[in-house]
């Protein structure tokens, strides 16, 4: 009894000093973010009404685009997943030089702006871009293929931006596994596809939540890539909601639908945060 | 230090303009503020509005101009609104000033600083300064469309038989639904009040031989560079730029929709008289034929296009004969109707087939 409680001590005292050095971040965020997002739902009842809410929540235009916006960022979420996660275990087996080449080639996108990115990727993929013109010089094909201004084109933008934020929480979850578990299943006769399915696959699920979450939620909120690589086609929320704040300064109708996007985001953010965290925890 | 001397001077400033009647002694005393911010276009604009205007300007008063960018309407407003303007002045994008000016968002102009008489009446106004004039147009491949072959009107722009391939028009209502209604056999001078109806049902023609429905200014004439269409809409002076530098790209006048590039004084500005004298600085005609000449929007004032180079004047929008077979945009229509339109176009976009 008194030696638990000796034990306790101190480590309260070390959580209030790590309270204390959290602090001046926690006034921050206070300060600039959880306030203007109180200021930002307030405004979507201004004058006590839902009017706004009604017409964000039920107008089938704003449904649709909210539905688009959703399968978008989970098609992305799918993609980067696949792409990421052998990229992540090539970067944690292939040693030094592997981790300097992968996180170089992995960052180096980030060190440019999203915008001469999304105007290199129509250089690319247009009727007489690049790829079209090398494949119909190989006779390949014979008309362009449709790889700009439209869904595959966006897809393509979109998962070029956010392959990084998959890749590295994957990355720190497979490097946090003892290696030693991994022998241990060899030695008791796994195969390696077994080893990856029961050991590997479940430990790295927290990096694996974390990163699709991350993907997802910042995907939800791209509004200049879709609308220059779909050609206007690819509709999303943000695209909707910027033109009701820049263009029409309707706040409080953009505030009701920055809302209802946030509140399907948290939604959906439990919600996996229930499937994969249970799991995660359960392999523990 | 330096910020206390900012403050105190722009007090001054204010002060001097608000309270005194004489622009003279206004000018003898005003305190200098060490800068002011001018909000503009950034690329190659804020380039030449830092050769043309801001170095006037700090030549005439030795007040150094700082410029930012982009041009933000929802900034405006908060900045007005939060009583925290950083802007001295700014400039408005699209049919917005008219809308700035009903909100309250802008400081009245002092005509005693800002000198309009030689302006043409209709674009004076007591809160927005005409800076500049320029225009939608269709452009097209002189390469497709040799000796003249291109489409002359929106009319023939919507026959995709005798002209066919691939077309970009702007992802917004604006000028489009002039541009169908024009396409649909409307006289110039019957477009407004705006026939919803019949415009989107005219846009339903050309729907599928639109490729790309373009966001930015840049896009239509890299979209012909590319050719990855060969007609666009588009601001006159993108297309004048790639034409210049040798692309294969020219312009057809006819359906034009002319209008005008507007600046203004937020409310509340620190320095409300020297926003007048950069205005006013902005008003001599040597060096809106600078920038006539450079991007071919040409300024309001009736001598610039004296300064302007010979082989320039035929691409202005502002050119007699370029003039009369465009269109003056029907601002008070957009601004009456632009959120209804917007939603209209929004739905209409995303109708799928």
């Amino acid at each position: 009894m008194a030696h638990a409680s000796a034990r306790r001590d101190p480590a309260r005292a070390r959580e209030r000093t790590l309270l204390a050095l959290a602090a001046p971040a926690l006034i921050v965020l206070a300060v600039l973010f959880v306030w203007p997002l109180i200021r930002l739902l307030s405004m979507s009842v201004e004058g006590g009404t839902l009017a706004q809410f009604e017409k964000a929540a039920l107008d089938e235009l704003y449904v649709a685009v909210l539905w688009d916006s959703l399968e978008i960022a989970l098609i992305v979420t799918v993609i980067c997943l696949v792409l990421a996660y052998p990229v992540a275990m090539w970067i944690v087996q292939a040693g030094r030089l592997g981790f300097i080449l992968g996180m170089f080639f992995l960052l180096l996108p980030f060190w440019t702006s999203v915008l001469v990115r999304t105007y290199a990727w129509m250089v690319l993929l247009g009727r007489n871009g690049i790829i079209n013109r090398m494949l119909r010089d190989w006779g390949w094909i014979e008309f362009p293929l449709p790889l700009l201004h439209n869904l595959l084109g966006v897809l393509i933008g979109i998962v070029h931006v956010m392959l990084p934020y998959m890749v590295i929480p994957i990355y720190a979850a497979l490097l946090r596994i003892d290696p030693d578990l991994k022998r241990a299943a060899e030695g008791l006769g796994a195969p390696a596809w077994r080893t990856f399915l029961r050991v590997t696959l479940p430990l790295s699920l927290p990096g694996v939540f974390a990163g699709s979450a991350l993907v997802f939620v910042i995907t939800l909120g791209f509004f200049i890539t879709p609308a220059l690589l779909g050609g206007g086609r690819v509709v999303m929320i943000a695209t909707l909601i910027e033109q009701q704040v820049r263009e029409f300064l309707d706040w409080n109708f953009a505030a009701a639908l920055a809302t209802v996007l946030l509140v399907v985001t948290l939604a959906i953010y439990a919600l996996l945060g229930r499937l994969t965290g249970g799991q995660g925890h359960a392999a523990r | 230090m330096s910020i206390r001397m900012t403050r105190r001077a722009a007090l001054g400033a204010g002060l001097a303009a608000a309270t005194l009647p004489m622009p003279a002694i206004g000018q003898g005393n005003a305190p200098k503020p060490d800068r002011i911010v001018v909000n503009a276009s950034g690329g190659a604009m804020a380039n030449l509005f830092r050769r043309t205007y801001n170095a006037e300007f700090e030549k005439r008063h030795g007040i150094r101009v700082v410029d930012t960018s982009p041009v933000d309407f929802g900034k405006l407003r908060a900045m007005v609104e939060s009583g925290n303007v950083e802007w001295t002045v700014t400039e408005l994008g699209g049919q917005d000033f008219v809308r700035a000016k009903q909100m309250n968002l802008l400081e009245p102009l002092d005509l005693s600083i800002l000198d309009l008489s030689r302006y043409p009446e209709a674009v004076r106004d007591t809160h927005v300064f005409p800076s500049s004039v320029y225009s939608t147009v269709m452009a097209y491949r002189t390469d497709v469309f040799p000796n003249g072959s291109h489409p002359k009107s929106w009319a023939e722009f919507w026959d995709v038989r005798r002209f066919p391939g691939p077309r970009s028009l702007r992802n917004h209502p604006v000028d489009n639904l002039e541009f169908a209604l024009l396409a649909d056999g409307v006289a110039k001078d019957k477009i407004y009040p705006i026939d919803m109806d019949r415009a989107f049902a005219k846009l339903d023609q050309i729907r599928q031989h639109v490729t790309v429905w373009w966001t930015t200014g840049a896009q239509p004439a890299q979209l012909l560079v590319d050719r990855e269409v060969v007609l666009a809409s588009g601001w006159n002076g993108r297309f004048f730029d790639v034409a210049n530098k040798g692309a294969p790209v020219s312009i057809e006048w006819s359906g034009g929709s002319a209008k005008q590039n507007a600046f203004g004084i937020p409310r509340g500005c620190k320095h409300p008289y020297w926003a007048n004298q950069f205005l006013q600085v902005m008003t001599t005609p040597q060096l809106q034929a600078v920038y006539a000449t450079e991007l071919a929007y040409p300024g309001l004032h009736p001598d610039t296009v004296n300064y302007v180079e010979e082989k320039v004047r035929p691409h202005l929008p502002t050119t007699p004969a370029n003039l009369e077979k465009q269109f003056w945009l029907g601002v008070d229509w957009w601004t009456e109707n632009g959120q209804k339109a917007q939603e209209a176009w929004n739905r209409w976009m995303l109708r799928r087939g």
